[in-house]
């Protein structure tokens, strides 16, 4: 086990309203095998000593798979690992010596609470939008029950994937939403049990995304680049798809 | 109403721009291939040129039509340049680009209005030019100056660039992604406007390097 020295540049903001600037801190003996997360926590503990305000970010599972944690680090959403969030990302990814720019995920969508701490309840306005699926779908079905083609599962369960941790917002040139809308609706749209509501569903997410003031997509695949979850922009091609059939069909 | 509300949309927008995308592409395809009988010779070339303006009703036509896929193109353009300028401006103090080859996407704006100023001085070059002398004649003139040429050879190097991402970002929005079809699409987005930079960029340099001296 080795153990590594930082010094580490985070976006300290006491709330939404006020301004907030980038402040240094070191870090001496932070072992490699710490996540990234343990070694704030590392931090904090140090401040909360200190007597200073500790950095407050978002995190729960600290598994990858519950979509809480995230920050900009060196300008990368989840940092410089490939396919795993924040919590994932370990600090045998860095060396002694480094200074790592620490950064709350930013978009005109996700007000910033405190810090690190983000607002991404704009995301969740996008889901609840989609409605509910309104057949009675009866109780937990026995596995195998409704055909569905293997392939058409996967790609399914490929968009259920998301975990709607905000890294494509973050991470778009243009601060769009549209691999998370597209994972949601993909994810719906593939299965029996989505097809009821599809247009509409389509309508008011895409409705709802745009009215939330995310960007534009221009296609730049930065999302697709940071996803945690690796979500493809063959999600994006399906929701215009899917919105083009509804609002020339049912807009 | 539904067709407001869809092209007031992002994604609407994002149609509008691979629509009138495509019809460009489509006109660049029959503008190239009229251009191309500039290498077999000027007679072939001023009988294309007269063939086509001794039917004036397809030319005002087309030339109107064309003007208003490029006015909604180049507008809706530049209203998403700044409409996601606002929300992208000074995000992070650092800024890292994962994707590489991200050159030819995030100068799409730039790429563009550099066309958009080729095109005026094309369109008065050569559409409003005086018509007292041949238009292969006008063509040789205009062309064998080394700056004049150049400029055109650069806003070919530009509309290349610009077709690299364009081309591949209009099957995109119109939701062409299939993985069997992906590496296809992104070889035809390099060999597609690399072909309009090898014939548009050809004359150009045929004229200015002196190829074209006995045209």
């Amino acid at each position: 086990m080795s153990s590594i020295n930082l010094t580490l540049k985070i976006w300290r903001q006491p709330n939404s309203d006020a301004l907030g600037n980038l402040e240094t801190y070191t870090l001496d003996s932070i072992s490699t095998d710490m996540s990234f997360l343990e070694m704030l926590d590392v931090l904090n503990e140090k401040l909360t000593k200190e007597g200073k305000d500790p950095v407050a970010f978002d995190h729960d599972c600290r598994e990858g798979i519950c979509g809480m944690c995230g920050a900009i680090v060196d300008g990368v959403a989840h940092g410089p690992e490939k396919e795993v969030t924040l919590c994932q990302l370990h600090m045998r990814h860095f060396a002694s010596g480094d200074t790592i720019v620490i950064e709350p995920f930013r978009s005109r969508a996700f007000p910033i609470k405190k810090d690190l701490l983000i607002d991404r309840s704009a995301l969740d306005r996008i889901i609840q939008s989609g409605g509910y699926v309104s057949v009675n779908t009866g109780g937990t079905p026995d596995g195998n029950s409704i055909p569905i083609p293997s392939p058409q599962a996967e790609l399914a369960m490929d968009a259920a994937a998301c975990i709607g941790c905000g890294a494509c917002v973050a991470s778009c040139p243009n601060g769009a939403a549209m691999l998370f809308t597209s994972a949601k609706i993909s994810q719906l749209c593939l299965l029996p049990q989505g097809q009821v509501e599809r247009k509409e569903r389509a309508l008011a997410m895409v409705a709802q995304m745009d009215k939330e003031g995310f960007g534009n997509c221009t296609n730049f695949k930065e999302c697709e680049a940071v996803c945690p979850k690796g979500i493809s922009i063959r999600n994006i091609a399906r929701l215009n798809k899917e919105y083009f059939k509804g609002i020339f069909l049912e807009g | 109403m539904w067709f407001v509300r869809f092209l007031t949309s992002s994604i609407g927008k994002k149609f509008l721009m691979a629509t009138t995308g495509l019809l460009l592409f489509l006109f660049l395809c029959t503008h190239v291939a009229g251009n191309a009988t500039i290498f077999m010779s000027s007679e072939v070339f001023q009988s294309y040129a007269d063939e086509l303006h001794s039917h004036p009703l397809i030319v005002i036509v087309f030339s109107f039509s064309l003007l208003l896929v490029f006015l909604a193109h180049i507008l809706v353009g530049l209203y998403l340049f700044y409409e996601n300028r606002q929300v992208s401006n000074s995000r992070y103090a650092v800024t890292t680009r994962v994707v590489k080859n991200s050159f030819a996407s995030s100068t799409m704006p730039y790429t563009g209005l550099f066309i958009l100023a080729f095109l005026v001085v094309h369109i008065f070059g050569f559409t409003f030019a005086p018509h007292d002398s041949l238009i292969s004649v006008t063509v040789k003139d205009l062309l064998s100056n080394f700056f004049y040429a150049l400029f055109y050879i650069l806003a070919f190097v530009a509309l290349t660039i610009h077709l690299s991402h364009g081309f591949w970002s209009m099957l995109q929005t119109f939701g062409v992604n299939h993985p069997r079809y992906n590496a296809l699409i992104a070889r035809l987005s390099l060999i597609l406007p690399l072909f309009f930079l090898l014939i548009f960029g050809g004359i150009a340099f045929y004229f200015m390097s002196g190829l074209g001296a006995s045209f």
